[in-house]
């Protein structure tokens, strides 16, 4: 029997704990391609949202028919259909933004994150876990994106969703919003991640050890160590 | 490095175990620093000479915000703060040399930041890094302000036909040819310590003496660069520069004496660093006569950067007393 | 056996409903998109030429042409669509003509992929602007550095000559074309 966790843990997961981007790195070429201003990257995060949350809905509704034999080539063939909507949805009422992301749209059907959270959880899960999972891998892709273009956009061209924020005498650099730009912003804010994440597990540790130390159970702190 | 007194001093003793080289030349990193930051005082002269006094405040820039960002990482880092090993300063001065004259300082200092946190510190400090610092962050500047780090200044004693156009700008615009005496003196545009081919090569050759650079890797670089761009210049003088011009304009030679010979981030064989210097001269070629820009000894050393460790691993000597290997 | 047949029916069944749903989809978006292209390039025509009231496509003319009317009806000049080789890509740009084909009235960048930042900056003013009233005749040409002097000069963006120069070239080559076009009697 599987461990089952609370349904609220199973939304806040794609956020942090597993943040596709931050701490999956899936889906990397969207997320580097397309993130040079703020409203392309929220965007793209809610376009593939949209895409993610529709096929999973729909694959672990389906899930019991199709043969896993047949599995991925039904997962891409259902993400294929929801990503042309999207495109075609996109081109007809917002052609600028469609402008913008160019053949970034269409690529969302190789995105690794969708395929990725069918295979590994859609397919084995109900409906209702499925959305959440979905909602929640989506709202942590959407906010890398917008994290990563927001600051790219500052730095690169001084504005924030088109608006100028920085003064004029800030000279933008313009590295930032070239290819290049991506890499470095992606690679520090993955070591802020880190830096921050490791410090919370170290002092969640420390409080533990403190915790038994407390209590008298010296031999637990030992059993912690190994760990 | 700590000596045996500091560690015996700690708790726990223990033995410092490293792996090879175990011998030691007599030459500390602070002393070599500090001699190769004293082979660039003729090209800072000439700077201050061609482009004037401010040129000074773009290196102090430079080399306060070098060792001051050296310093804030090892802080934060709780490293031993190496503030006087002269390495970082020695990284802001570089970085100041191949900027254009009356950069910005602000610029400046970004550079700084990037060539020692993201060039350096990030790989783990002095020794680990792949690039050498000096040009990461130059790199990072042209790519981040590339409209000012290709304007120009004319120099102080301008003669009428010399423009504010680097040389090798002027080649490739305009087929405009700079004289060889112009360029060895440094009366041209261009960045703040290439521009004078006599006072690198004084330094260069001062290095070269006293055993920090080792003469394979610019020597190897500039026959790679007659060699190759003889080839161009053979097959049509109109279209392709001398192999001469190539060596005296832009930044040729400072590549040669002071980017590439960086002992990190260079081959530790011989063989290797001939491999090295022809590889550079030869990326250079490709770069200068078939791509959009007019220099490009930065790309051309970074890229070769990049090769270093694979060049390392191919020209390994076979260890002493070990048979050849036999062919399968 | 009957594995098989489940896995034929099963993606089949998927195919076939992917099919019909894009089907529905397409039929409702295509027409939209067909009319933003069309609001788009007339749009832009209208840029060009902004005395402009009604216009017509040149058919014959082997790339796109507009032939642009006053609110008179009479023919005050061309809207002329063309694309070259940009820095990093095509640029595509259209540019609108007087009748007798010597001066620009403006130009417009409609798709390009030039660096962000500085090849981008065709796109906006002051460098568009200069093409206002510029003559075609003999060619258009590009000083660099410097503020032009002649009639038929325009100055390159600094940082990006040579997207500034594949402008140029673009017009002068689309311009030549249509000057020839009308040398043969194509304009009529």
């Amino acid at each position: 029997m599987k461990k089952q966790v609370t349904l609220s843990k199973e939304f806040l997961k794609g956020v942090w704990d597993n943040n596709p981007v931050l701490k999956q790195l899936l889906g990397l070429c969207p997320t580097l391609a397309v993130t040079v201003s703020a409203i392309n990257g929220l965007a793209m995060g809610l376009a593939a949202t949209f895409v993610l949350v529709m096929a999973s809905l729909l694959i672990s509704t389906i899930r019991k028919i199709i043969p896993p034999q047949v599995r991925i080539a039904s997962f891409i063939v259902i993400i294929a259909t929801f990503v042309t909507i999207v495109d075609l949805v996109m081109k007809a009422k917002f052609p600028d933004l469609s402008k913008a992301l160019g053949p970034f749209i269409p690529l969302i059907v190789v995105n690794c994150v969708i395929l990725g959270r069918q295979e590994a959880f859609a397919s084995k899960n109900n409906p209702g876990r499925a959305f959440l999972d979905a909602i929640g891998m989506g709202a942590g892709f959407t906010i890398a994106l917008l994290v990563l273009g927001g600051i790219r956009e500052i730095i690169g061209s001084r504005t924030f969703f088109g608006l100028q924020i920085m003064p004029d005498q800030f000279e933008p650099w313009l590295i930032m919003i070239l290819p290049a730009g991506a890499f470095l912003t992606l690679g520090l804010l993955l070591g802020a991640v880190n830096v921050y994440a490791d410090r919370k597990k170290r002092l969640e540790h420390e409080s533990l050890v403190a915790h038994y130390k407390r209590v008298g159970r010296e031999e637990l702190i030992e059993e912690l160590e190994v760990k | 490095m700590e000596t045996l007194a500091q560690t015996e001093t700690k708790q726990k003793v223990y033995f410092d175990l490293t792996t090879s080289p175990h011998l030691h030349s007599g030459w500390s990193t602070s002393k070599v620093m500090w001699f190769v930051n004293l082979a660039l005082a003729p090209s800072i002269a000439a700077a201050l000479v061609f482009f004037g006094l401010y040129q000074i405040l773009i290196i102090l820039t430079a080399v306060i915000f070098a060792v001051g960002t050296e310093a804030l990482i090892q802080f934060i880092r709780k490293k031993e703060i190496t503030w006087f090993d002269g390495s970082a300063a020695l990284t802001g001065l570089l970085l100041a040399l191949t900027l254009p004259p009356n950069f910005s300082l602000s610029a400046t200092a970004i550079g700084s930041i990037v060539a020692i946190g993201l060039g350096k510190q990030i790989f783990g400090g002095i020794g680990y890094n792949i690039f050498n610092p000096a040009l990461v962050g130059r790199a990072f500047l042209q790519a981040a302000f590339p409209v000012q780090i290709t304007t120009w200044t004319k120099p102080n004693f301008a003669v009428d036909s010399v423009s504010s156009a680097t040389p090798l700008a002027a080649f490739k615009f305009d087929k405009f040819i700079t004289d060889t005496s112009s360029l060895a003196l440094g009366n041209v545009g261009g960045s703040l310590g290439e521009t004078s081919a006599l006072a690198v090569l004084i330094g260069g050759i001062f290095l070269i003496v006293v055993g920090i650079v080792n003469w394979r890797i610019p020597v190897s670089m500039i026959i790679g660069m007659f060699f190759f761009s003889g080839i161009f210049w053979l097959i049509n003088p109109q279209q392709y520069p001398s192999p001469v011009f190539q060596i005296f304009a832009g930044s040729f030679l400072f590549g040669a004496m002071f980017m590439a010979t960086d002992w990190v981030t260079s081959p530790i064989t011989n063989k290797g660093m001939w491999i090295f210097g022809l590889g550079i001269s030869l990326v250079l070629v490709v770069i200068r006569i078939f791509g959009g820009l007019p220099e490009g000894v930065m790309y051309s050393i970074l890229i070769m950067n990049a090769f270093v460790p694979m060049i390392n691993r191919f020209t390994r000597p076979r260890t002493f007393g070990a048979l050849k290997e036999e062919k399968k | 056996m009957n594995k098989v047949v489940q896995m034929l029916l099963v993606l089949t069944s998927i195919g076939i409903i992917s099919g019909g749903l894009l089907a529905v989809v397409s039929g409702w978006a295509d027409p939209l998109i067909a009319a933003n292209q069309k609001a788009a390039t007339e749009a832009a025509i209208f840029r060009v030429k902004p005395e402009g009231k009604k216009y017509e496509q040149i058919k014959n003319a082997g790339f796109e042409l507009y032939k642009v009317m006053n609110e008179n009806d009479q023919n005050s000049g061309y809207a002329l669509v063309y694309q070259g080789n940009g820095f990093s890509g095509k640029i595509r740009l259209i540019a609108g003509l007087s009748e007798d084909l010597n001066n620009i009235s403006a130009i417009e960048v409609l798709d390009q992929v030039e660096t962000p930042g500085l090849g981008t900056k065709i796109v906006e003013e002051p460098f568009t602007s200069q093409f206002l009233k510029l003559e075609t005749s003999p060619k258009i040409d590009w000083v660099k550095g410097e503020k032009p002097d002649k009639p038929n000069e325009i100055q390159t963006i600094t940082g990006a000559t040579i997207s500034s120069k594949a402008v140029v070239a673009i017009l002068n080559d689309g311009i030549s074309r249509l000057k020839k076009l009308r040398e043969s009697g194509g304009l009529k």
